[in-house]
């Protein structure tokens, strides 16, 4: 079996697939973790694979044509073709807050959705999704035992950090939806990214929203984007969603608390 | 001598491409976007394989250098030959990362200020080779977590103390030094304003912290930068032929213990570490207040 994961810089695919690897050859089964490396930053698209079978595997190419595609950002679809190459009644697990027919996928294959975002918010404390996926994955494809992969996480960390991530992979595997059948839904339209008008919106976790009324401005959060998403019109600094990848900045330099941090509604 | 601009002074013009490839809250960005906006339409701009090339989608003329070494030697050619051309207007300005500053490309540009290259070198300066990965350069602070000083048992991170890479700058009596960070925008702008028109060898070194390297929440980008300020860990200062003077004074330094704390890359750190850092920020502090007004040596 051959899976491709999906995810952005920072939410750990790479770190994700070598548990998930590590906790299957725990159950006996022969695998391999195969990170994809590039100048992939924070926030980017990123891609990394798995193959796990019941013999020894000798083959060392990438995957082209994957049984299943486990995606860590609810949004990622929307600029990478995530179900390209995915085989005819394959499986897809996304992190996605709504149900495996709107996730905007559609196909002949099976879609199972659990809120990673929102359990590692709640008990990390900080948007990584990568062991959360884990306890859904172990649920949606029952391959690998919780056991094997709480003993994964301990070898990758210790102390608090594995009991958090512990906790993670157990919510979400109570959590996971069942995978529905999405062969009747119309696939929403992969845009690529143009030079030079990039649309980065959905690198946003968060959204910084704008009080006009309390803007003085005093033209910080201007000089401070690192995106340049923020122009100044009649005085009062604007935002231009498009340009934004959400990282705070702004939110954090206002003097006068003008610009508050709301999780992006999907 | 150099002067904050009020930001209400700045136009709307822009040189850079909104929305790049770098990461969330890159503070390096930052230093790029306000470098283009403010040496404007005459700058013809340097960069190396740093990560500048994610974050510089700038309109204005770019030569790009495969190798860190020889950003000082391309500039110096790009310098002399748009002289020769009579292009007094045109500014040669480089956009390039501390380890191609203050390792890799340090003979380049130790070279161009000796020979006072007619050149505006600007180092943004994240504390590590975050390109390839967060490998440690000589700019990163002692007992940083980075890929090549990890924590561990027989780790405490970063053996070696920050390269004084500005005062080393200095002692090569060129026309203007200065430190900034992305932090006081109005104290950077104006030092680039003064260094822009002003003939022979330039340097600013830009204090801009890279979330994904030190490990802390990108919002706080700009936080760490003031923090690192008002701590001392990186005053505020420059050397205008050969004078030194300080341009931001805190009126009480903070502790360094809190900036440290708050970055992952110093969680390890015990108290007896941080004292030492205290102690050293102290004494490089006391000194510059020293020099303050007269010559750096
Ligand atoms: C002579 C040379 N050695 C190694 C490299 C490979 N390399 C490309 S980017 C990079 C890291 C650059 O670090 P820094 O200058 O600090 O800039 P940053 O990446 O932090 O922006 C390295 C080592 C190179 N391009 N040239
Ligand atoms: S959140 Fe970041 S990218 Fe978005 S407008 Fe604010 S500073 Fe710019
Ligand atoms: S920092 Fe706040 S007050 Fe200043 S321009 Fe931006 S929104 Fe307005």
């Amino acid at each position: 079996m051959e899976i491709r994961f999906h995810g952005r810089g920072g939410q750990g695919a790479v770190t994700g697939v070598r548990i998930l690897a590590t906790a299957l050859f725990y159950d006996g089964k022969f695998t391999q973790g195969i990170p994809m490396y590039g100048t992939e930053r924070r926030g980017a698209p990123v891609v990394s694979f798995l193959r796990v079978g019941d013999e020894r595997i000798n083959e060392r190419d990438l995957v082209h044509e994957p049984d299943m595609v486990v995606v860590l950002d609810p949004l990622l679809g929307r600029t990478v073709p995530i179900t390209e190459g995915l085989k005819k009644g394959g499986l897809v697990l996304i992190n996605h807050p709504k149900g495996g027919k709107e996730t905007g996928l559609g196909g002949k294959f099976k879609v199972a959705t659990v809120d990673a975002t929102s359990i590692a918010l709640e008990v990390i404390g900080r948007p990584i999704t990568n062991t959360a996926i884990l306890g859904a994955f172990a649920k949606v494809t029952g391959m690998v035992t919780l056991e094997a992969i709480e003993k994964a996480i301990s070898e990758q960390w210790s102390g608090r950090v594995a009991d958090m991530n512990v906790r993670a992979v157990r919510k979400a595997y109570e959590m996971v939806s069942e995978p529905v059948d999405v062969s009747g839904v119309k696939p929403v339209d992969v845009v690529k990214p143009v030079p030079g008008d990039r649309d980065v919106s959905s690198w946003r976790l968060f959204k910084p929203e704008m009080d006009k009324g309390k803007c003085i401005g005093c033209r910080r959060c201007y000089i401070l984007c690192p995106e340049v998403a923020i122009s100044m019109v009649d005085n009062k600094a604007d935002i231009n969603y498009r340009y934004c990848k959400g990282c705070g900045i702004c939110v954090e330099e206002c003097p006068v608390k003008a610009i508050e941090f709301v999780q992006e509604t999907i | 001598m150099s002067k904050p601009v009020p930001l209400s002074k700045l136009d709307e013009k822009e040189f850079i491409v909104p929305a790049n490839s770098a990461c969330q809250g890159c503070a390096g960005s930052i230093v790029a976007r306000i470098v283009s906006k403010v040496i404007g339409e005459d700058m013809v701009r340097q960069e190396v394989a740093c990560c500048g090339p994610a974050f510089g989608n700038i309109t204005q003329p770019v030569f790009y250098g495969e190798v860190f070494e020889g950003a000082g030697a391309m500039m110096t050619g790009f310098a002399r030959a748009f002289n020769r051309l009579g292009r007094d207007d045109i500014r040669v300005t480089g956009i390039i990362g501390d380890g191609g500053t203050t390792d890799i490309g340090f003979q380049g540009l130790s070279a161009s200020a000796e020979r006072n290259e007619d050149m505006l070198w600007v180092c943004y300066d994240n504390e590590a080779y975050m390109n390839t990965g967060g490998q440690r350069s000589s700019a990163t602070t002692k007992f940083a977590a980075t890929t090549t000083t990890p924590v561990g048992e027989f780790s405490r991170g970063k053996k070696e103390r920050k390269k004084p890479l500005p005062i080393l700058v200095g002692v090569h009596r060129v026309p203007y030094m200065a430190t900034a960070s992305v932090a006081y925008p109005e104290d950077f702008i104006g030092k680039l304003q003064y260094a822009k028109p002003v003939k022979g060898f330039r340097f600013i070194q830009v204090s801009a912290p890279c979330p994904t390297g030190w490990n802390y929440d990108p919002r706080y980008s700009v936080k760490v930068a003031k923090e690192m300020v008002l701590s001392g860990l990186w005053p505020l200062y420059e050397v205008v032929e050969g004078a030194l003077r300080i341009t931001y004074k805190p009126k009480e330094l903070k502790p360094v213990k809190d900036v440290l704390r708050s970055q992952g890359r110093f969680r390890h750190i015990t108290d007896e570490e941080v004292d030492e850092i205290q102690g050293e920020v102290d004494e490089f502090w006391g000194r510059l207040q020293e020099k303050d007004g007269g010559p750096l040596f």
